[in-house]
């Protein structure tokens, strides 16, 4: 049997729709980039998640893994800032389980601002543990 | 960065899998097959592994024997593969590829070259993904990994409703699996996982379309998607939302080449990796029942294994965690019959469709101009009404879940309409792409001279 060459040709309008439809695709695609670099360097991990490893990092070798352990903070209840550093510090801290409020054994102080933590403590029934600095305190409940 | 040694031992396991048992060796073109078997197999075998971890490591106990089990049925299915291999085709006529699918498969390869690019940027400014990322989806799988009964953790109701301990565990049991398998929490396999997901979404959608519409229309469906600026934003996130298009996707695209079983198994995936998975699950049997119901027994089969792990896990495991639904139905009546709701979220529908683009650029313009150019195809009309009645009826889903719902309405639709627009785009894409005429061509067939040919041949 002889060998046979196929080729397709297209309308020429066809090609220059598919071709439209390319340009616009790359379009698209340069737009998306320079959209996304910008926004990614505008806003470099907001949160602080990577920092809160080294933050909390004194904590994380303290405090054992199967542990459950309160929470208490300055960060207004309710709030994104609230939210925010406890989900990042149960992250960080996972698998110990982090439960809102002097509710625990132990517990850890995760504070936005400098304070006397000892006297923090005291006024919910804690005593100072150990302080790691940064605002990150560990307490444990007073007998 | 062993974690990615586990991705790629997951992936390699679905392919091989999928190449032996999904009956593709039939479609063609051959880029179209193994852009199928790849994208598949990717979805797959992250589901597949993520499902066993989750039974054999996290319930019961035993990860050492979902190890052995992934590598014994890996060698199994390499050799099965390297045994039945089938010899190389002798082609009787030459076929030239035209000239448009080497200009469409060379601004696929460049938009894939710029979305990585763009993808890349955020990996490197924000490694740990978004909000959700590591306030749910990779938080849950630290506690996966941690093995023994610290596992049970990942669906403790003390999570809180923030971390909606009652979501399904796919994405986090993967991620909790190539963790512990590599002693590693590398910041690299939930990033490589996203971005698995979304070439395995641009591979099931070229080579579906390619292989039911022709090589032009598939690779063009590709470009569309892979330039698409929301759904690029998602991949670095390292949500759920991703994986989730790419499991809705692939459903489709197997329901359309009537391949049911795997339709049903990205289905039951899509189950067990969120809430909108199940919606999906019940539209996509309920849609083929009636629209093709020979494959409806088939399609529910394959969806079994992992939407019975689903269903295990929402009905025992994490029942003491209240989901979206069941906290929505106290006051619902009075929220249904609230006109202003209906309003509000019809106009954000509107918002976060027209916001799905970049500047003056938006996903939808590529598919006008061809739609303009190619028209519809009216013999394509079954196909298209598939697709359209499944976007169809997962919108209304999702809007209905909107009405009822009694979180915050502004709130809950800022922050989750344009995501669950990413799910529902590629579904749309596919309905588009479908429906299109393929581009008409004229053949010439010119027959090779045999004195060329043994001139050839002798130099």
């Amino acid at each position: 049997m002889p060998k046979q060459r196929i080729s397709e040709h297209y309308p020429k309008a066809v090609i220059a729709g598919v071709v439209i439809a390319i340009l616009l695709c790359l379009w698209g695609s340069f737009a998306s980039y320079g959209s996304e670099s910008d926004l990614q360097q505008q806003y470099r991990d907001p949160y602080m998640v990577s920092a809160q490893f080294t933050r909390l990092g004194g904590a994380l070798s303290a405090i054992p893994e199967g542990a459950g352990i309160g929470y208490i903070t300055d960060a207004p209840p309710g709030s994104g800032l609230e939210a925010g550093m406890f989900l990042s510090a149960q992250y960080v801290l996972a698998p110990r389980l982090l439960k809102r409020g002097a509710v625990a054994e132990w517990v850890l102080g995760n504070f936005s601002h400098p304070a006397d933590f000892a006297a923090v403590g005291r006024s919910q029934g804690l005593l100072l543990q150990q302080d790691f600095g940064e605002g990150v305190v560990l307490f444990r409940k007073a007998q | 960065m062993t974690g990615l040694i586990w991705v790629v031992e997951a992936i390699l396991l679905g392919c091989l899998l999928v190449n032996r048992f999904a009956g593709l060796s039939v479609v063609r073109p051959a880029w179209a097959r193994w852009s199928l078997i790849c994208g598949a197999g990717a979805a797959v075998g992250i589901g597949l592994t993520s499902v066993l971890f989750f039974f054999c490591g996290s319930l019961l106990g035993m990860r050492a024997a979902a190890l052995g089990i992934e590598v014994a049925v890996l060698a199994w299915a390499g050799y099965e593969v390297f045994r039945r291999r089938a010899p190389a085709p002798q082609p009787a006529k030459k076929k030239q590829t035209p000239l448009l699918v080497y200009i469409a498969a060379i601004g696929l390869l460049v938009a894939l070259a710029m979305a990585t690019a763009a993808i890349a940027t955020s990996w490197d400014a924000n490694p740990q993904g978004d909000w959700d990322a590591w306030a749910i989806w990779n938080l849950r799988a630290r506690f996966l990994a941690s093995g023994g009964a610290l596992a049970q953790r990942a669906w403790s109701p003390v999570l809180g409703r923030s971390t909606h301990a009652e979501y399904p565990l796919l994405l986090s049991s993967f991620v909790a699996r190539s963790w512990a398998f590599s002693h590693s929490f590398s910041t690299a396999v939930p990033a490589a996982t996203s971005y698995a997901f979304f070439l395995a979404l641009i591979a099931l959608v070229a080579g579906g379309i390619a292989a039911l519409r022709g090589p032009v229309l598939g690779l063009l469906a590709a470009l569309a998607l892979a330039s698409t600026p929301a759904l690029l934003h998602q991949v670095p996130s390292q949500y759920a939302d991703m994986p989730l298009a790419c499991y809705f996707a692939g459903a489709i695209v197997f329901a359309l080449l009537d391949r049911p079983i795997l339709a049903g198994i990205f289905a039951g995936c899509a189950a067990w990796t969120k809430d909108e998975g199940v919606l999906f699950l019940a539209v996509i049997l309920a849609v083929t029942a009636a629209l093709k119901r020979r494959a409806v027994l088939a399609t529910l089969a394959g969806a079994a294994p992992a939407a019975a792990v689903a269903v295990i896990f929402k009905m025992w495991l994490a029942r003491g965690n209240a989901g979206l639904l069941s906290t929505s139905l106290p006051g619902a009546g009075k929220r249904l019959a609230d006109a202003g709701r209906y309003g509000v979220t019809l106009a954000a529908f509107g918002r976060e469709f027209t916001g799905m683009g970049v500047g003056w650029y938006h996903p939808v313009l590529p598919l006008i101009a061809l739609a303009v150019v190619l028209r519809f195809d009216r013999e394509r009309r079954r196909d298209a009404a598939y697709c359209g009645a499944l976007v169809g009826f997962l919108l209304l889903g999702y809007f209905g879940v909107y009405i009822l719902t009694n979180n915050d309405l502004t709130w809950l639709l800022q922050s989750s309409l344009n995501r669950v627009l990413v799910q529902v785009w590629p579904v749309l894409v596919l309905a588009g792409f479908v429906a299109l005429r393929v581009p008409q061509s004229a053949v010439i067939v010119k027959p090779v001279p045999l004195a060329a040919k043994a001139r050839r041949k002798a130099r």
